[in-house]
C-alpha cells in the first residue's frame, strides 16, 4: 500500500515536500522527449534571446496533446499521478462514504467546511456550528513517526477532528442568543492531565442578539478560565439537558471527521482537475 | 505553623463518560457536603467520574485488578494516620488528591429503591475517608473507617433527612 500523503496533519510545505519524495526518479522540470544537452552549470538566458531557458519550457501549446493551452510539466504529470494513486488511498479507507446521522433529532446543514446541527427543544432553538477547518490537532514527538521497529502502515494514525463548536440556544419569541464557545481538549505533552479532561469545555460565554450575524466585542464575554466551578457545572448541565452531553460532543468528533475525510478527498480531486487544467 | 490556606478550595469535577447521564452541580453539591462534614473544605479535591472500561483500566494498573469498582481513590497525602487532617506548610499542599467513582457500575448496582445520588454521596464518602489515611484491611482499621462513615453520613442526614449507610458497613 502507498503511504498515505497525510501520514501526520497536514501542513502545506511538509505535504509539498511528500510529493517531492514520492516522485518517480526523473528530474521533474525536464521536458519528456528532450533530454538536457548542457550541464546545469552552464544554463542561462541569451541575453536578448527570446527563448526561455530549456528546463522551464513548456511543450507549446499543451505539447501533451489536450489541448487545453495550460502549462504541463513533467512535474505536473508526476503530481496528478502521485494524486490520482493518493485518492484511491483515501478513497479506500474512508470510514464514512456519507455522513454518519447525529442521535438525538439533530438536522444536519451544511455549507461547504460549515456545519450546523439544530434542534427544537420545548419553546427553544439549539443550534450547533462548527467547521471543518484547521480541526485537526497537530501530533506530538511521541506519535509523529514509527518507533524503531515498527512498519510505517502500523504506524498510520488515525486523524481525528476535533473542531471548537458554538452552541446557541435562543427561547421562542426572544431576540437574545446565549452563546457558549466550547472546545475539545488539546493533546498535551503530559498525557496524564488529558486522561483526566472532561471529552469537552465551555471556554467562553455571552449573550448575542439573534439579529446581528457578527459577533459584538462589546456585549461581556465569560470566560471560564478562572470561573466559579460550581457555576461552570450548572453551564455543563443546561447544555446536557438541551442535548450537548458527552454523547453528543462524541458523535460530533465522528461527524466532523467524516465531514473533514470527504473536503480533503473532493479537494484533491479539485486539485488534480487544476493541475491536468481539464 | 502552617501555611493560612484561603477559605474554600476547589472541588473540581470532571465526568468522562457517557454510560450515565451526570447532573454534575448535584454531585457537587453532595461531595460539598461531605467535605464540610470532614471537614476538609480547605483541601482541594478532584472527582472524576468514569465508566466502567476505564475504572477497570485504572484498577488493572493500580491494583492489579482486571475488573470495574465503585471507587478509586488517590491521596496527596500518601502516609497519612487515619483521621489526621494534614497539617499543610505551603498553600499548593491544600490538597486530598482525587476519588475516581465508578459512575456506571455504581450505577448498575443500584438498588430500586435507592436514590443513585445517595448512592454516589456513600461511595464518594468512601473514597475520601482513603484519602485522609483510613482503610480497612484489618478489622481494627475496618472498624475506624466505618465509624468515620458513619459520623460523615449522620451528619448529612441532619440535613437531608436521608438514612444513609456506609459504603464499608459489609467490608468485613
Amino acid at each position: 500500500m502507498l503511504p498515505l500523503l497525510r501520514c501526520v496533519p497536514r501542513v502545506l510545505c511538509t505535504a509539498v515536500a511528500g510529493i517531492r519524495a514520492a516522485a518517480p526518479s526523473l528530474p521533474l522540470l525536464q521536458p519528456a522527449s528532450r533530454p538536457c544537452a548542457r550541464p546545469f552549470g552552464l544554463l542561462s538566458v541569451r541575453a536578448g534571446s527570446v527563448q526561455l531557458p530549456g528546463l522551464l519550457r513548456p511543450w507549446g501549446p499543451c505539447g501533451c496533446g489536450c489541448g487545453c493551452g495550460g502549462l504541463h510539466t513533467e512535474g505536473d504529470k508526476a503530481f496528478v499521478q502521485f494524486l490520482n494513486d493518493e485518492i484511491k488511498e483515501e478513497k479506500k479507507i474512508q470510514k464514512y462514504k456519507s455522513l454518519p446521522k447525529m442521535s438525538g433529532g439533530w438536522e444536519l446543514e451544511v455549507n461547504g467546511t460549515e456545519a450546523k446541527l439544530v434542534q427544537k427543544v420545548a419553546g427553544e432553538r439549539v443550534t450547533v456550528t462548527f467547521n471543518i477547518n484547521n480541526s485537526i490537532p497537530p501530533a506530538y514527538d511521541g506519535e509523529e513517526g514509527p518507533s524503531e521497529g515498527q512498519k510505517v502502515e502500523e504506524q498510520e494514525p488515525e486523524l481525528t477532528s476535533t473542531p471548537n463548536f458554538v452552541v446557541e440556544v435562543v427561547k421562542d419569541g426572544s431576540n437574545k442568543a446565549l452563546v457558549l464557545d466550547c472546545h475539545f481538549p488539546e493533546d498535551e505533552i503530559g498525557q496524564e492531565e488529558e486522561d483526566q479532561s472532561d471529552i469537552f469545555s465551555i471556554k467562553e460565554v455571552s449573550f448575542q442578539s439573534t439579529g446581528d450575524s457578527d459577533w459584538k466585542d462589546t456585549n461581556y464575554t465569560l470566560s471560564t478560565d478562572s470561573l466559579d466551578w460550581g457555576l461552570y457545572d450548572h453551564l455543563m448541565d443546561f447544555l446536557a439537558d438541551r442535548g450537548v452531553d458527552n454523547t453528543f460532543a462524541d458523535e460530533l468528533v465522528e461527524l466532523s471527521t467524516a465531514l473533514e475525510h470527504q473536503e480533503y478527498i473532493t479537494f484533491l480531486e479539485d486539485l488534480k482537475g487544476f493541475v491536468k487544467s481539464q | 505553623m502552617g501555611a493560612v490556606a484561603p477559605a474554600a478550595m476547589s472541588l473540581v469535577v470532571r465526568n468522562l463518560q457517557r454510560a450515565v447521564p451526570l447532573r454534575r452541580a448535584r454531585l457537587r453539591e453532595k461531595v460539598q457536603a461531605v467535605r464540610r462534614a470532614l471537614g476538609v473544605q480547605r483541601f482541594d479535591l478532584g472527582v472524576v467520574c468514569v465508566d466502567n472500561r476505564k475504572i477497570q483500566q485504572i484498577n488493572r494498573i493500580y491494583r492489579d485488578k482486571n475488573t470495574p469498582t465503585d471507587v478509586l481513590s488517590f491521596p496527596f497525602y500518601e502516609n497519612l494516620k487515619a483521621g489526621d487532617i494534614p497539617q499543610p506548610e505551603f498553600p499548593d499542599d491544600y490538597n486530598l488528591g482525587d476519588i475516581f467513582l465508578g459512575v456506571e457500575y455504581i450505577f448498575q448496582h443500584c438498588k430500586e429503591n435507592e436514590d443513585y445520588y445517595d448512592v454516589l454521596t456513600v461511595t464518594a464518602t468512601h473514597g475520601l475517608c482513603h484519602l485522609l489515611g483510613f482503610t480497612h484491611s484489618t478489622e481494627a482499621e475496618w472498624q475506624k473507617m466505618y465509624q468515620k462513615e458513619k459520623q460523615v453520613l449522620e451528619e448529612l442526614s441532619k440535613h437531608t433527612g436521608t438514612r444513609l449507610q456506609p459504603l464499608s458497613r459489609d467490608l468485613f
